[in-house]
């Protein structure tokens, strides 16, 4: 026997109660988990390769403020700037949904490639995108969702031009990080609502990041003191002042957070002191055979510890295969279902009817867990593409490894305290 | 009373307990040699001290004032780490409830105090096995303590008493939980202890047919060495 085997034994000495400490704390950091990656892709979003060149320019004033068409050549003639193109939010409507549900946007189709290279297409979709007057291409998730396919024709009813217009979908892009959106032809939009002139932003590129800090002073210089005043900014600062916006929800979110961790404790402590107390007869006789109160300290919180991180396997392990893989998580709790199943079988067989009784709903539950899984195995559909990557960072899994360290040396400090003080004639009257 | 070659020297030992207000005199100025290789039995009624008496020699009391020295170390003065070393070498326990870890095997339970020491596995399991089968239970090495009768505990006990080769083996009233047959196996292998391995014994006892195992039986009373 080692140090370490004998603290396991006593760690497994009740399974039920380990289980369910176990599943308690991996529960808790599921949700922790879950809401750091939340929290994660609603501020800050993932960047495509090329966002260090890019550049957002919008109204100084306000995101929903038009910029005059004029801009284009004085944004094109600044040194630095190797391509540009309009982006006006066009707040689509299709067919009789209620709210929109892709993002419109129209642009210069013969600077997509330049700027926003990422979109994956074939080579007849982008000629005809752009030799198309009414074409327009659509990502990924969005096609998947409404079933279109290139040559399909849709309409849009815009909730800010009063025009409805009518599209051929000239093909289906992807590769970007955001595969959701609609974009067209600006001349389009200027043509049918007989507004030309006037575009929501731009979206510019620059030859090199190192032009970036001087392409955007210059463009804010150039329009300081005109009629529109721009705010020209970087890709990554454009996405964080726009989700800016959402408010308070990284406040929510982390109290949330933090009210789960601080469950997370209570019920960790309390396992852990119940655990310890039970033992003081024990602990008592180990001080006699000579352990001293360090190496009962480390007995308690390797204890303590060992439970937190298995919690945090099963927990953070299991966020991180659901959101990544989830055919995998849903095949793995389908085997835990068969597992249960099985135990609950065995259980009826040798009339062990109370244990059979707790094997079978875990292993309903599993079961439901692991179909569910199964059924949706891509955040991105199950969220109609709200959420893109739902990723589950070494930094998110860093974090909770911290947590559950953390909870695990906090829970062992009371009974330890206990223990230390606890005199060996003292522990031996406890009662078992 | 020996007093050459006496390996427990107490002097006006003393332990006083706090009650609240009221003080309670557990032991009153008792002064005892105990010599190598003795099988010294603690008589008294309930609350006469001896267990405190047995606790202090153990080291795992203190008194409130007085002496006691074990192979000329004052345990009374050592601190709470270096006691604990002291008694990791140099006591063996036996308790009247066996106290053996339910988790762990026969063998498992003996190995624990070897635990802190530096042997090897193979030595550990060596010496675990020579203090098992000391006791007759080698072929019951793999049990768990629930899996044994009460008097095999008492046994396991005692190699585990006995694994790190102490100088003193204390045990408190051993055969209380046990049925006559197995208090007279338990105290046999507790006499052999004195008389064949050279262990200097110390037993506290209600039972008089229990203190005739020893070589030699002192008597208790509110606190005071009445007869020796």
């Amino acid at each position: 026997m080692s140090i370490g085997s004998f603290i396991l034994k006593n760690a497994l000495r009740n399974r039920r109660r380990a289980l369910l400490s176990i599943l308690s704390v991996s529960v808790s950091l599921f949700l922790l988990v879950s809401l750091l990656v939340t929290l994660r892709e609603l501020t800050l979003p993932p960047e495509d390769m090329g966002a260090a060149l890019r550049v957002a320019v919008r109204s100084k004033l306000s995101i929903a403020n038009l910029l005059p068409a004029r801009q284009l050549n004085r944004i094109q003639s600044i040194p630095g700037v190797s391509a540009v193109t309009p982006f006006t939010w066009f707040g689509g409507k299709y067919k009789n949904e209620e709210n929109m549900t892709f993002a419109q946007f129209a642009m210069d189709a013969k600077k997509l490639r330049a700027v926003f290279g990422e979109a994956k297409m074939s080579e007849p979709e982008y000629k005809a995108f752009e030799s198309t007057r009414d074409a327009c291409i659509i990502g990924r998730v969005t096609a998947d969702k409404y079933q279109f396919k290139r040559g399909d024709r849709l309409s849009l009813e815009s909730s800010i031009y009063p025009v409805t217009l009518d599209f051929t979908i000239a093909g289906i892009y992807e590769g970007t990080v955001d595969d959701r959106n609609m974009l067209f032809h600006q001349e389009y939009l200027d043509e049918a609502s007989g507004n030309p002139g006037w575009v929501g932003m731009w979206w510019l590129r620059v030859a090199s990041p190192d032009d970036m800090p001087r392409v955007i002073t210059a463009i804010n210089t150039a329009f300081a003191n005109t009629s529109a005043e721009v705010r020209a900014e970087s890709e990554r600062a454009f996405q964080l002042g726009f989700l800016s916006m959402l408010g308070n929800v990284r406040v929510l979110i982390g109290s949330i957070s933090a009210v789960v961790v601080f469950t997370l404790v209570l019920v960790s402590a309390s396992t852990m002191s119940m655990a310890i107390r039970e033992r003081f007869r024990e602990l008592a006789i180990l001080k006699a055979l000579g352990f001293r109160r360090r190496e009962l300290f480390v007995f308690i919180l390797a204890e303590s510890v060992g439970l937190c991180l298995a919690g945090l396997v099963v927990g953070a392990g299991g966020a991180w295969l659901l959101f990544t893989h989830g055919y995998g998580a849903g095949l793995a709790l389908l085997s835990g279902a068969g597992v249960a199943l099985g135990v609950a079988l065995w259980n009826l067989f040798q009339k062990r009817f109370s244990q059979a009784a707790m094997n079978l709903p875990v292993s309903g539950l599993l079961a439901s867990l692991g179909i569910w899984a199964c059924r949706h195995p891509n955040i991105s559909k199950m969220t109609n593409g709200f959420f893109i990557t739902f990723e589950v960072t070494p930094k998110i899994l860093g974090l909770a490894a911290l947590v559950a360290t953390g909870l695990g040396i906090v829970a062992s400090i009371a009974p330890a305290i206990a223990a230390a003080r606890m005199s060996v004639v003292s522990g031996l009257k406890t009662l078992d | 009373m020996p007093t050459n070659g006496a390996i427990v020297q107490i002097r006006n030992l003393s332990k006083i307990y706090a009650q609240g207000e009221i003080q309670v005199t557990a032991l009153d100025n008792v002064s005892l040699d105990i010599g190598a290789c003795e099988f010294l039995t603690l008589m008294g009624p309930s609350g006469s001290g001896k267990s405190t008496l047995l606790h202090i020699i153990a080291g795992i009391d203190r008194p409130t004032s007085g002496e006691c020295r074990v192979q000329n170390i004052d345990v009374t003065r050592l601190n709470e780490s270096r006691l604990a070393d002291w008694r990791n070498q140099n006591v063996g326990f036996v308790f009247q409830t066996f106290n053996l870890i339910p988790v762990l095997t026969a063998f498992e339970n003996v190995e624990l105090p070897l635990l802190l020491t530096q042997l090897s596995r193979k030595e550990r399991r060596q010496q675990v096995e020579t203090a098992l089968d000391l006791v007759g239970l080698a072929d019951r090495a793999r049990h768990l303590p629930r899996q044994l009768s009460g008097g095999q505990e008492q046994r396991v006990a005692i190699a585990r008493a006995l694994v790190t080769d102490p100088t003193l083996v204390v045990a408190d009233e051993p055969t209380g939980n046990l049925d006559s047959h197995s208090a007279q196996e338990v105290l046999g292998v507790l006499k052999s202890l004195s008389s064949d391995a050279g262990k200097t014994v110390i037993m506290v006892t209600h039972d008089p047919k229990a203190a005739a195992f020893g070589t030699r039986t002192i008597h208790l009373e509110k606190g005071e060495l009445i007869k020796d």
